[in-house]
């Protein structure tokens, strides 16, 4: 079996220099500037986005600050503004769902669409469907958005292909120059293979894309040691490995396995610095009304932690009956707290699972617990008409740092959906 | 980086009801008017049961991000930057 000779029907979507493009977007005077967006804007905030302007100085994502302004002198750092981040990813997930229903919506700033059966494909070609994107997301979103598009016969390869030409690609791979595209590539240019899947390749003699693509399936199972040799093959060769069908369905509340929220700290605190403790209230009470929003309690919690010398401890445990409350929450995960090594934490983070679905309308046998349900409803209730945290625990007074809103990498759970809107024309004002 | 104001302003809209935007239009803060020529970004935030659309905008020189409080109809001119 060779390359897929299908005409490619996949298209992965990505807004180039996402975050940093939308801050240029947003504020003209920023077009055209080395700029960037960081976690902080502080010498040691890391740079989450880079302008295309400040990546031509050698400015990159993960950078401190203090590096990029070293390579830069002028860069602008702006904080993320996830609100700004989160329309636009609704605005284009509204511009490619008028092409196909068959979308996956990988991460705040990449999409997957399969466009096989659609009346689309019937009209224009992959390369014009493409083009026509490409132009609307700069009538409808705004003229400095652009995207990379990468066409292939499967995911991964349109993967890729989206990464081959930054900004504004356009690129397709098909089986006439799958050996051009791998020619020009590192083993490590491709997704999912860094030092552990090279060395596993580089042992079994492979050294290159292009001996990757030529190994069968046997030498790659050989090579992987496991199925996943397989899969590779399935993948380089322009087919799905079997996850696509799966991730292209629009997820279910019931596929929800746990809520979870973390917080990198900008001043290291000890574990039984109260201080520490304020931050943890407040990501529980984050967690806690997701949780309840979605109509969830949870048998299990768990916590883990980043010390500031860059070791990691975590623990999790279940329980006998669901928790419910911010306050059961917070005291199991205080508790826990007290079992880990006595370090200076960088990063909080808690999480439940073990999801069950509230029943908490049926009274309990414990009136105090009913009043603790009644109580925490009540406290939702308050903040979903007035806002986040208008109604705190007292451990929450004085707090000087506070958990912001931000993105998480590779997910957008918790955005809302996108009422059908008529095409409208652009407009200008002047 | 852009200067924090947060001070209440006026506002003209421009609205069309074909299009059914609704789009600042000019600014008058401190005895000034500045007319708005480019609209970078409109997005909007909820803050409980409250909506505010936020524009970020220009007039050419200077960067407003203004708010509007559906609530309330009143504008407030959150930043300022200019070009140096």
């Amino acid at each position: 079996m060779d390359f897929n000779p299908i005409a490619p029907t996949t298209m992965h979507v990505d807004i180039n220099s996402c975050f940093a493009t939308i801050e240029q977007q947003a504020n003209p005077l920023l077009r055209g500037v080395p700029m960037a967006v960081a976690a902080y804007v502080k010498d040691y905030g890391c740079i989450l986005a880079a302008s295309y302007e400040a990546k031509k100085l050698g400015v990159k994502t993960g950078m401190r600050v203090r590096e990029g302004k070293m390579l830069a002198p002028h860069l602008v750092v702006l904080p993320p503004d996830p609100p700004k981040y989160r329309i636009v990813n609704r605005q284009l997930l509204g511009v490619l769902q008028s092409y196909t229903a068959h979308i996956s919506v990988e991460s705040i700033d990449e999409m997957v669409m399969n466009l096989a059966n659609t009346p689309a494909l019937e009209k224009l070609s992959m390369v014009n469907i493409a083009r026509e994107i490409k132009n609307r997301i700069r009538l409808e979103i705004g003229e400095w958005i652009t995207v990379s598009c990468g066409i292939a016969p499967n995911r991964y390869l349109a993967k890729i292909a989206s990464g081959l030409i930054k900004p504004d690609g356009l690129v397709t791979i098909t089986k006439d120059n799958i050996l051009d595209t791998f020619a020009g590539m590192q083993l490590t240019d491709f997704c999912g293979i860094k030092e552990g899947n090279s060395r596993r390749l580089r042992a079994a003699g492979i050294m290159t894309p292009l001996a990757f693509y030529r190994a069968s399936a046997i030498e790659l199972k050989r090579a992987f040691h496991s199925v996943m040799g397989y899969h590779w093959w399935l993948r380089l060769h322009g087919y799905e490995d079997g996850g696509m069908y799966k991730e292209f369905e629009k997820d279910t509340e019931e596929d929800q396995k746990s809520f979870g929220q973390s917080y990198v700290l900008g001043t290291p605190r000890a574990t039984n610095d109260s201080r520490l403790w304020q931050i943890l209230t407040q990501l529980v009470m984050k967690m806690g009304r997701r949780l309840r929003a979605d109509g969830f309690a949870a048998y299990g919690v768990g916590i883990s932690t980043g010390f500031a010398d860059h070791t990691h401890w975590h623990t999790q445990e279940k329980k006998l009956s669901p928790l419910f409350t911010d306050a059961d929450f917070y005291t199991a995960m205080r508790t826990m707290l007290t079992h880990a090594p006595e370090k200076p934490v960088k990063l909080l983070a808690v999480y439940c699972y073990a999801l069950h679905r509230d029943t908490s309308q049926q009274a309990s046998l414990f009136p105090e617990e009913n009043r603790k349900r009644d109580l925490t409803r009540a406290m939702d209730a308050i903040q979903n008409r007035f806002g986040d945290f208008v109604i705190h625990s007292g451990r929450m007074v004085n707090m000087e740092q506070k958990v912001l809103d931000r993105i998480s990498f590779g997910g957008v759970q918790g955005l809302p959906d996108i009422p059908f809107q008529e095409t409208v024309e652009h407009e200008s004002v002047s | 980086m852009p200067e924090t104001i947060n001070e209440p302003v006026s506002v003209t809209l421009w609205s069309n009801h074909k299009t059914r935007k609704v789009l600042p239009y000019g600014l008058y803060w401190h005895g000034r008017q500045y007319h708005i020529t480019t609209i970078g970004l409109h997005h909007t935030v909820w803050e409980g049961r409250r909506l505010f659309h936020i524009f970020s905008v220009s007039d050419g020189s200077t960067f407003f991000k203004l708010v509007m409080d559906s609530e309330t109809l009143g504008w407030t001119l959150v930043e300022v930057e200019t070009i140096h």
